[in-house]
């Protein structure tokens, strides 16, 4: 009697086995589309046999484990290319951003530069005319315009840079946090001997998206709990303890702090990766060298034309007067540029009255010298005004296009990655289908077997009681 | 290696998305009709395109200017003509004095004539062009030519150009425009130069004697009408020391005058000709600075819009096989 019982017991294992097995398919069928799953595999191992006299005898067929499918060393890559793709694709926004502050279109600092000296050259034809005076000043007022609009526009793309640091804190602040009490939730589940897969992958994903935005690294240490780093080292994660980021306003600008339990540390951007020192980088280096040149140029332009405008003589034989705003120094130059002559008269087109005499009228001298003064380079002695715009433009162009191919490569490296991930630890439906009717025949295998025993049963019991 | 639906979909997704972003670069580069339409399209290029745009805008204004210059020396050559007329016209009115036997009537009647052309030559000397005069230098508005109100013919002094029947109120400075770069064209003739005969460097202004008066081969055209005017008034031939100098030595002032003005005529002349031949080669050097520009910004139209179909059918290709995948799978045989 005992080998039928036996018998019985071993066909409903696998009954249970084959059930357990269609409905982890069922879940990886369900999840195929979720980002960061990883296909679960159910691990079979037979009972212990037992012995029957001389026989060993199995009893049937456990599930041991469901097991994801993952590779340790994949995921790592992932993290590693995902720092590079979130520093490339920040910049992307800011530099388009500033590359329409430094445009080639026909409508530039250069070419209100270009404008401005020929309103002077203009001027030359015919000194006396107010109306070419006027237009001296309106064009003036243009290329003052235009310098004050590029360094408004470099000031709210800092902004813009600042309110991304700012609203990305509590979402890295949040993951970091999860990943902490993930860390807490897989080492309970391991000590039991068993393996939480949806946590895992949770984490794996979270780790991903803080390299991304982080440049975090991240290790296992002895419990299976993962630690995160940041790049110049300092912990963000350890055990199931998380620090916090947190931003101080410094003026116009944002820096970051680490607090762990209460003890705060600045952060310097050297200490990120990804797209936060993307972001960096651009407030902290591509816009302030940017601004300096732009400044640099606004006061260059303000002072050379200052210079020979106040050497001249005007209609009503004014001298030294100002036509832009004296800046002191290159600071804030670009922001600060005004025209401050407003009487057309006062445009130096002649030269200077000496002694008793007067500025002639028609004396077109001094506005030559100011119309030419587009020609000459002035600045370092090696650039015009128009090639120090060029240098400005062309290094931003630069940077962008760098950028651009820096985006594109590290999607293809992320792309190729995921999809190395994909042929690892994605849900292949093909897989799942054939599985699905491998264990569907196996539960019919063993269903049909336990009738077979049913009846050998009811046959030895029909034999005993006729 | 298994493949899985996911992979294979974000292939396709990131397939069709490069395909769309190339797709995009080259219809702005067809709209627009320019290769370089963000400073990262192509950075090597933006230093030549921003210095060709300002040669262009240097050359146009340039072109402007010689044209306006153009206009001016056309104008100022026909009042030079017209003051050539003038002194013809006395030159003529001289010689009856001297030919044939005149009443003193008709000597007056003679002088007044002369005393005509002088009022005329006080006008064209005072001719405007927009308001500004022509003959006066620098001081374009300021009347140049007033009668000298201490003039007398007794307290003439040749030496002296505050004693001439006419003064200059003008100044000696040529007006010079730029028509290339660093070269220049004097654009007017002075009038102390002009009418006075006193060279630029000579001139002291209106009330300080000119230096070195008077100068060789040169003479002040209203004086010589006057003169002319006071000889033939008094019908003295050729006494030297008489009223007016005497009619044949006016006559041959006359034509010192003419000359006067004939040599600067000529030198305006050849400014002119510069002008022309300069304008005649801005213009090409603005051709070829289009041209050049033209290379580095512009789209070669043929290149993107072959460039556009070639995407269009990969990009068709593309979608293609997208639907054609979903159409294989395995639930299609269960």
């Amino acid at each position: 009697m005992s080998g039928l019982t036996a018998a019985i017991n071993a066909g409903a294992t696998s009954l249970d086995v084959d059930q357990t097995t269609i409905e982890v398919i069922g879940n990886n069928i369900s999840n195929m589309n979720t980002t960061g799953y990883s296909q679960q595999n159910v691990q079979l191992s037979s009972y212990p046999s037992l012995t029957m006299g001389s026989f060993f005898i199995g009893q049937g067929v456990q599930v041991q484990d469901i097991q994801r499918a993952h590779d340790g060393f994949v995921t790592n890559q992932l993290q590693n290319a995902s720092v590079g793709l979130g520093y490339a694709n920040a910049q992307t926004d800011p530099l388009t951003q500033l590359e329409g502050v430094f445009n080639v279109t026909d409508n530039n600092i250069a070419t209100n530069t270009d404008n401005f000296f020929d309103a002077w050259q203009q001027l030359s034809t015919d000194p006396s005319d107010l109306t070419l005076r006027s237009a001296v000043i309106q064009q003036g007022q243009n290329l003052a315009r235009s310098f004050n609009t590029a360094a408004g526009s470099l000031d709210t793309i800092t902004g813009n840079i600042n309110n991304d640091i700012t609203s990305d804190i509590p979402q890295l602040n949040s993951d970091i946090s999860q990943i902490a009490a993930l860390n807490q939730q897989i080492y309970s589940t391991g000590a039991n001997g068993q393996s939480d897969n949806a946590a895992l992958d949770q984490r794996d994903q979270l780790a991903q998206s803080l390299s991304q935005s982080l440049g975090v690294s991240t290790y296992l240490d002895n419990n299976g709990m993962m630690a995160v780093q940041l790049p110049g080292g300092l912990p963000l994660v350890q055990g199931t303890t998380a620090m916090t980021l947190q931003e101080v306003t410094n003026g116009s600008n944002v820096s970051l702090q680490l607090n762990s339990a209460g003890v705060v540390r600045n952060l310097s951007d050297s200490d990120f990766g990804g797209s936060i020192q993307g972001l960096l980088d651009v407030r902290d280096q591509t816009i302030p060298t940017a601004l300096n040149n732009l400044n640099t140029l606004a006061y260059q332009i303000s002072t050379q034309v200052n210079t020979q405008q106040a050497a001249g003589g005007g209609l009503d034989n004014s001298t030294g007067v100002d036509f832009f705003n004296a800046p002191a120094s290159s600071a804030n130059a670009a922001a600060n540029m005004t025209v401050t002559l407003t009487d057309p008269n006062k445009v130096a087109a002649g030269a200077a009255p000496t002694g008793t005499t007067t500025v002639a009228p028609g004396d077109n001298t001094n506005a030559l010298t100011i119309g030419n003064l587009g020609n000459s380079y002035l600045i370092n002695g090696t650039d015009t005004f128009d090639s120090y715009y060029a240098n400005i433009t062309a290094t931003i162009g630069l940077a962008t296009s760098q950028n651009s191919l820096a985006v594109t490569g590290s999607q293809d490296a992320v792309t190729q990655l995921k999809n190395m991930q994909s042929s690892i630890s994605g849900v292949s439906l093909q897989d799942q289908m054939v599985d699905m009717i491998q264990y569907q025949q196996a539960f019919q295998a063993s269903a049909k077997f336990l009738s077979t025993v049913d009846e050998m049963m009811n046959t030895l019991s029909t034999a005993i009681t006729t | 290696m298994q493949v899985t639906a996911n992979a294979t979909y974000s292939i396709m997704q990131n397939n069709l998305n490069q395909i769309e972003s190339n797709l995009q670069t080259l219809q702005i580069e067809g709209s627009t009709g320019l290769s370089l339409n963000q400073p990262s399209d192509d950075p090597s290029v933006i230093s030549p395109v921003i210095n060709a745009r300002q040669q262009i805008t240097e050359t146009g204004r340039y072109i402007t200017t010689m044209g306006a210059t153009t206009n001016q020396m056309q104008s100022t050559d026909t009042y030079l003509g017209s003051i050539i007329t003038l002194l013809g016209k006395a030159q003529t009115e001289a010689q009856s004095a001297v030919n044939g036997t005149n009443s003193t009537a008709d000597l007056s009647s003679l002088a007044d004539q002369v005393n005509q052309i002088q009022q005329q030559m006080m006008q064209t000397a005072n001719s405007e062009i927009n308001d500004q005069y022509l003959f006066s230098g620098e001081k374009v508005t300021t009347e140049p030519f007033t009668t000298n109100p201490n003039y007398s013919a007794a307290t003439y002094n040749a030496a002296d150009s505050t004693t001439w029947p006419v003064l200059y109120n003008g100044d000696a400075n040529q007006t010079q425009v730029e028509i290339a770069p660093s070269e220049s064209v004097q654009t007017n003739l002075t009038g102390n130069e002009l009418f006075l005969g006193i060279s630029n460097s000579n001139w002291n202004g209106t009330t300080t004697a000119a230096s070195n008066q008077p100068e060789s081969g040169k003479v002040d055209i209203f004086t010589v009408l006057s003169q002319t005017a006071a000889a033939i008034q008094a019908g003295n031939v050729n006494n030297a020391s008489g009223p007016g100098g005497g009619i044949e030595n006016c006559i041959a002032n006359l034509q010192t005058a003419a000359n006067q003005v004939d040599g600067l005529r000529s030198q305006l002349g050849n400014q002119a000709a510069t002008v022309t031949n300069v304008t005649t080669q801005m213009q090409s050097v603005q051709t070829d600075l289009q041209t050049t520009l033209g290379n580095y910004q512009d789209a070669n139209s043929t290149t993107v819009f072959s460039d556009i179909s070639n995407l269009q059918s990969a990009y068709q290709a593309a979608l293609d096989i997208t639907s054609q995948i979903s159409k294989v799978s395995i639930l299609n045989y269960m």
